[in-house]
């Protein structure tokens, strides 16, 4: 595996971008993008220029909050070994990556495919839903205490793409007072002692 | 009406002649897992569990052959032995909460076949091998009391050809289809004879002592495999329902808004979480019976080895005498 992402992560508030001001960001792009085209010489026309339509940025404004809620998980658990990268996020499925000789496999069901896989040292999950794309991009730093993720989210009716950062730092999650144990019959079993499968 | 007639058998109300029973030895099952790991998900198929399935089904099978109360001894071996008297062999091809599929392959010592068929059932395990049971009985019903003690005559020239090959290679005649004939057999007192029987009686208390391990195994786990089987039962439904319910729905959110969006993630976030609560259940099955099933097997490897191990040193011990005895070089 190119990097180590295993341990606990949980969310730098210092750093990072506010949902806010991703879709101010991307608002004034497409606002600039109209009206480059508006004052274009084929286009020009006299009088007031207009902006990106209130049902454009309704869209976005969409997007925007559907980002804001699953980037929303302040702690981020990963475990990974040779076979699997698994991102366990609070309210959510877990993000899993699984690698058969090698070759990353991703996810695929009757609602969506998850693709993923490593760029470089960068761990990239694409998640392809019908009139919804959402890649996360995993970048851990050079001294491993530090994650950025960054999440692109586009719908088939908006042009550009939502994008926010987040950071996350490497913590140590306090040793649980219980041994728990998944089991069929009995379903979560905890006791203080050691337990043995 | 064939399950009237299936309950029949299996309760013992259509008997066959008491002297003349069968034993029979079933092998633990080819548990049918692909060779491609990246299918399994899509095919539903556990390897940890399949392997748990492959030992615990033939001994349902064997309590529903030892119920009808119509065979000599019902055991569970770890490898097909060819020289059974009646060798079931099975595949587990299907195993999901829609159905049970087992192929199951059953010989006779002569060659000959009993059964080649692919059991289905929907209902639960316990009558898909009741329905292998009752189809086992009901060939034997077929079968006179020449054929079966032909049978049982072979099985013993073929064991005791392969452990003594020199001594006893001219009694039975092995056909181009496979299937063998009995030429002639030794003499009630031929001493060879006398000795093969008693290393099969050996071998048959190692072989129950084995078949004992397996019973203990199917005790251990019955009470957690019902609940896996239940459990897998309750997810399969529930996705034939999902599928059912996304049918009727009717898309009316407009494309981009955020509830379009918000049911987009939803229905896949859904769905990974069911699956990931299956991966759940996986492990709790494996964290209850896996030890159960380690220690089992390393008790049936061992016995297995000691069979094994016997069988090289008594062919060996039988090939010198008969040496001794008949003055050969």
């Amino acid at each position: 595996m190119p990097a180590d992402f295993s341990g606990s992560w949980e969310r730098d508030y210092s750093r990072g971008d506010d949902i806010q001001g991703a879709l101010n960001q991307v608002v004034m792009e497409r606002n600039r993008e109209i009206q480059m085209r508006q004052q274009a010489p084929s286009n020009a026309r006299v009088g007031n220029v207009a902006g990106i339509s209130r049902r454009e940025l309704g869209n976005y404004i969409a997007l925007a909050r559907l980002v804001e809620e699953i980037t929303r998980p302040d702690v981020l658990t990963i475990s990974q070994d040779n076979y699997e990268i698994r991102v366990a996020r609070k309210d959510d499925f877990s993000m899993s990556c699984t690698f058969h000789d090698g070759v990353a496999q991703g996810t695929e069901s009757v609602y969506g495919t998850e693709v993923c896989g490593w760029e470089g040292k960068d761990l990239v999950s694409h998640l392809i839903l019908p009139g919804l794309q959402i890649t996360h991009r995993f970048t851990i730093s050079p001294d491993s205490d530090h994650m950025r993720v960054i999440t692109t989210a586009t719908s088939a009716q908006t042009s550009k793409p939502i994008r926010l950062h987040r950071y996350y730092m490497r913590f140590d999650a306090p040793p649980s007072a219980f041994n728990c144990i998944e089991t069929l019959s009995m379903k979560r079993v905890c006791s203080t002692a050691e337990i043995q499968p | 009406m064939r399950r009237v007639l299936c309950l029949f058998l299996v309760a013992g109300f259509i008997p066959v002649a008491a002297n003349a029973s069968l034993n029979v030895s079933i092998a633990v099952f080819d548990p049918g897992i692909p060779g491609d790991a990246s299918l399994h998900r899509d095919l539903q198929v556990f390897p940890k569990i399949r392997e748990i399935e492959s030992l615990f089904l033939p001994f349902v099978l064997r309590e529903s052959l030892v119920r009808s109360g119509q065979w000599g001894a019902v055991r569970v071996i770890p490898d097909a032995d060819s020289a059974a008297e009646v060798l079931v062999t099975g595949t587990i091809v299907r195993s999901d909460g829609g159905a049970l599929e087992v192929a199951i392959h059953a010989l006779d010592a002569s060659g000959r076949e009993w059964i080649d068929q692919t059991y289905t059932s929907i209902d639960g395990y316990r009558l898909l091998n009741d329905d292998i049971a009752n189809d086992l009985l009901h060939f034997r019903s077929t079968l006179d009391d020449e054929t079966v003690s032909a049978i049982t005559e072979i099985s013993l020239m073929r064991y005791a050809r392969t452990l003594a090959p020199d001594a006893f290679d001219g009694y039975l005649d092995e056909m181009s289809d496979g299937t063998f004939r009995l030429l002639r057999l030794p003499a009630e007192t031929d001493p060879m004879m006398e000795r093969i029987h008693r290393i099969r009686g050996v071998e048959y208390v190692m072989t129950d002592a084995i078949d004992e391990k397996f019973k203990e195994l199917h005790a251990e786990i019955e009470s957690v495999y019902d609940v896996w089987r239940e459990y897998r039962q309750w997810y399969y439904n529930f996705k034939a329902d999902e599928a059912q319910r996304n049918a009727l729905r009717s898309n009316s959110y407009e494309s981009g808004s955020y509830e379009a969006l918000r049911r987009a993630y939803d229905d896949y976030r859904m769905d990974r979480l069911a699956a990931q609560e299956q991966d759940k259940w996986i492990v709790g099955f494996d964290n209850e019976v896996g030890p159960a099933i380690e220690r089992i097997e390393a008790r049936v490897a061992e016995l297995n080895g000691w069979v094994e191990d016997g069988y090289r040193e008594w062919s060996r011990i039988l090939g010198e005498l008969f040496e001794i005895e008949t003055g050969l070089d």
